[in-house]
C-alpha cells in the first residue's frame, strides 16, 4: 500500500508542480510501463522470451485506431476491444512459437515482430505506410477533449496502477506460483500437474493484451501513427527495462521503465552515442547485476511497504 | 531463359553470403551454445573497417587483410568480455548479445555516422556477359571467396587437430573437457572464425550494396535463417541453407515481385521453426547439453 501511496503521491505532486515537460515524460513512462510489465510476466515470471512485443504495441495502436476512424466507434470502446483482439491473437502466437524454446524462441519471436512491422510499412491503402496515419480520433471524456498532456495524464495512470495491482495479484496468486513454478523448471512444473504449453499461451495473451492496451493509448493521445516507433528496437527497448528492472520484480520493472526513459532524456544531447551507451549498459547490467540494476533501491523501497513474499532467488 | 540465368547467377551470389553468416553463427553456437546476435554486425563492423583504411590510404588488398584480423580480435575480446561470464544462461546470453549488436551499431554510427559508405570494386565495373545474363566482376568474387572459404574450413573441421578438437567441444564439452582439450580457448577460437568469416562476408558484399550502421541487423537474420533451413550447428547445412535461401529469394524478387523478398526469408523461418526445427540436414548432435 506504501508503494501505491508514494506512487500516487509522486504523480499527484508532478500535477501539482504543472509542468508540461514532467507531465509528458510520465505519460511516456506510463505507456511503456504497460508493455513492460506484460513482458515482465511472460520473462521474469514464465521464462519465455519475446524478441517481438512491439509487435502487439503496434497491432494495438494501429488496431484501435483504425477501427475508430472507420466505424466512428468511440475509442473508450475500441481501445478494449482492441486490446481484447490482440490479447487473442497473442494467444494464437503463442500456439505457434511455444514449441520452441530459448534462441529458437526469441527468433521466432524477433521475426514475428519484424513481420508486424514490415505489414505496418506495407499496407500502404490501409496503414497509410511509411507516411502514417494521421487524424486519429481522441478521447474525449464528458465533452472533454483529452488531447493535451495533461488532461490524458490521469487516464493512463489509472490504467497502470490497475495492471499493476492485477500483475501483483496475479504473481500472489496460485496461478502466479503455477507460473513461477514453470519459469523455474518446466519439466518440474509439469510433474505437479501444470499444463506448460497452456500456462504459457495464457501469460502470453495477457502480455499481448497490456501491450495491445498500451497501444491503443498512445494511438489516441498522440493522434497521428506511423509504423517507425514499432520496430525490433522498441522491443528491444522493452526488453532493457525489463532487464533493469530485474526480471522478476513487478515495482522493479517500473522503476526499469523510468530509468531507462530518463536515461535516454539524460542521453538525448549526446545524439548518436545514447545508442552506444544503451547497449553497453545492457551487456553490463545482464552480466554484473542480473537482479537488476535498481535492486537495492526495490529492497528498500520493499523494506518500507509491504514484506515481499519469498522472491526466487535464482536469476534468470 | 537469359531471365533464369540471371536470377540464378543473383541467388547464388547472395546465398553464398548468407552461407558465410551463417557458418559464422554456427562456428560460435557449437563451441559456446550462444546464438551470436552480433553476427551481422560483425559483418557491417568488417566492412566499414575496410573501407576506413582504404579511404585511409591502404591498399584495398592490405586494408580487408587489416579489417578481417581486426574483426577476428575483437570478437575474441568480446567472447572473453561478456559471453564467458553468463555461460549457461540462454536468456541472458540472447540479451548480452543482442547489447553487443546495439552497442556495435552505436560505435558505428559514432564513427561513420548515419550515411551508407560505398566501397570500389576488387576488379572494376565492366559487367560480363554470359549467355544473355549480365554480370558484375564482384559477383565472381563473392562467390568465389565463399567456395574457397567453405573449403578450407571444412578441411579444417575434418583434418586437423585443432578443427577435430573443435568438432569435440561442439558434440560434447564435458566429454571435450575431459580429453584435455581446453574448451575455453575453443570459445575464444570460435569467436574468432565468426568474426573473421563476418568481416569477409561484410566485405566481399560491400561493393554491391552499400555499408551503414544498420546493414548487419538484415544480413544477420539471413545468416540466421539459413542456419534454421540447414539445421542449426551444422556448417554444411548452413551453407546449404544459406544457398537455398538465396536462390528463393532471387527467383521470388524475379519472378513475383521485389516486395515479397524480404518477407520470404521470415517466412521460410517460421515454417522451418515450427514444422522442421531440425532443419534439412538435421542439428547437430549433441550429448551432454541441454
Amino acid at each position: 500500500m506504501v508503494r501505491y501511496g508514494s506512487l500516487i503521491a509522486i504523480l499527484v505532486v508532478s500535477q501539482l508542480v504543472g509542468s508540461n515537460y514532467v507531465t509528458n515524460l510520465l505519460n511516456i513512462i506510463g505507456l511503456f510501463a504497460l508493455p513492460a510489465l506484460g513482458l515482465a510476466l511472460l520473462m521474469g515470471y514464465a521464462g519465455q522470451i519475446s524478441l517481438g512485443h512491439a509487435g502487439f504495441y503496434g497491432m494495438g495502436a494501429f488496431g484501435s485506431a483504425l477501427l475508430a476512424m472507420h466505424t466512428g466507434i468511440s475509442p473508450w470502446i475500441t481501445i478494449p476491444v482492441v486490446a481484447m483482439l490482440v490479447g487473442i491473437f497473442a494467444w494464437g502466437i503463442g500456439w505457434l512459437v511455444f514449441r520452441l524454446r530459448g534462441h529458437h524462441l526469441a527468433m521466432a519471436t524477433l521475426a514475428f515482430g519484424i513481420i508486424v512491422h514490415v505489414c505496418l510499412v506495407e499496407f500502404r491503402s490501409l496503414t497509410g505506410g511509411p507516411n502514417g496515419l494521421p487524424g486519429i480520433p481522441v478521447l474525449s471524456f464528458f465533452g472533454t477533449d483529452l488531447y493535451s498532456d495533461a488532461r490524458i495524464f490521469p487516464l493512463i495512470w489509472i490504467a497502470c496502477i490497475l495492471a499493476l495491482v492485477a500483475a501483483e495479484n496475479l504473481v500472489r496468486s496460485p496461478v502466479g506460483l503455477f507460473m513461477r513454478a514453470l519459469g523455474e523448471n518446466e519439466r518440474a512444473a509439469a510433474s505437479l500437474g501444470i499444463a506448460p504449453d497452456s500456462m504459457k499461451r495464457s501469460v502470453m495473451m495477457l502480455s499481448g493484451a497490456f501491450a495491445g492496451f498500451a497501444g491503443g493509448l498512445y494511438a489516441h493521445y498522440i493522434g497521428y501513427l506511423s509504423p517507425g516507433p514499432f520496430d525490433v528496437g522498441m522491443s528491444i527497448k522493452l526488453l532493457v527495462m525489463v532487464a533493469i528492472g530485474g526480471f522478476t520484480s513487478i515495482w522493479g520493472v517500473l522503476l526499469g521503465v523510468a530509468f531507462v526513459t530518463l536515461i535516454s532524456e539524460v542521453l538525448k544531447p549526446l545524439g548518436a552515442y545514447d545508442i552506444l551507451v544503451f547497449g553497453a549498459m545492457l551487456v553490463f547490467i545482464i552480466i554484473y547485476c542480473p537482479r537488476g540494476i535498481l535492486h537495492p533501491i526495490v529492497n528498500l523501497v520493499g523494506h518500507f511497504g509491504r514484506k515481499q513474499p519469498a522472491q526466487a532467488e535464482k536469476p534468470l | 531463359m537469359d531471365e533464369f540465368l540471371q536470377f540464378l547467377i543473383a541467388g547464388l551470389m547472395i546465398g553464398s553470403l548468407y552461407g558465410l553468416v551463417g557458418i559464422g553463427f554456427t562456428a560460435v553456437y557449437n563451441a559456446t551454445g550462444v546464438v551470436n546476435f552480433a553476427q551481422g554486425d560483425f559483418a557491417m563492423l568488417g566492412a566499414m573497417i575496410a573501407i576506413a583504411g582504404y579511404e585511409l590510404g591502404l591498399p584495398l588488398l592490405l586494408a580487408i587483410v587489416v579489417a578481417v584480423l581486426l574483426l577476428g580480435i575483437i570478437g575474441a575480446i568480446l567472447e572473453r568480455t561478456t559471453i564467458r561470464p553468463v555461460r549457461g544462461h540462454v536468456i541472458r546470453g540472447i540479451i548480452v548479445t543482442i547489447g553487443l549488436s546495439v552497442t556495435l551499431q552505436g560505435a558505428a554510427v559514432i564513427a561513420w555516422g548515419t550515411d551508407a559508405q560505398p566501397m570500389p570494386s576488387f576488379s572494376g565495373d565492366t559487367p560480363i556477359h554470359i549467355g544473355g545474363a549480365t554480370i558484375l566482376p564482384q559477383t565472381f568474387w563473392v562467390i568465389g571467396t565463399a567456395v574457397v572459404l567453405m573449403a578450407v574450413l571444412y578441411f579444417f573441421l575434418q583434418y586437423t587437430i585443432l578443427g577435430k578438437a573443435f568438432r569435440a567441444c561442439a558434440v560434447n564439452g564435458f566429454a571435450a573437457r575431459l580429453v584435455g582439450i581446453r574448451i575455453e580457448n575453443m570459445r575464444i577460437a570460435s569467436f574468432m572464425i565468426s568474426g573473421m568469416f563476418g568481416a569477409v562476408a561484410g566485405i566481399i558484399i560491400a561493393p554491391i550494396a552499400l555499408t551503414q550502421y544498420d546493414s548487419g541487423l538484415s544480413i544477420g537474420i539471413k545468416g540466421f535463417v539459413a542456419c534454421i533451413i540447414g539445421g542449426f550447428g551444422n556448417p554444411v547445412g548452413a551453407a546449404v541453407g544459406g544457398l537455398l535461401l538465396g536462390l528463393l529469394e532471387a527467383f521470388a524478387s524475379g519472378y513475383v515481385s521485389s516486395g515479397m523478398k524480404s518477407a520470404i526469408a521470415f517466412l521460410l523461418l517460421l515454417v522451418f521453426l515450427l514444422a522442421r526445427p531440425g532443419g534439412l540436414l538435421g542439428e547437430l548432435e549433441k550429448a551432454g547439453r541441454h
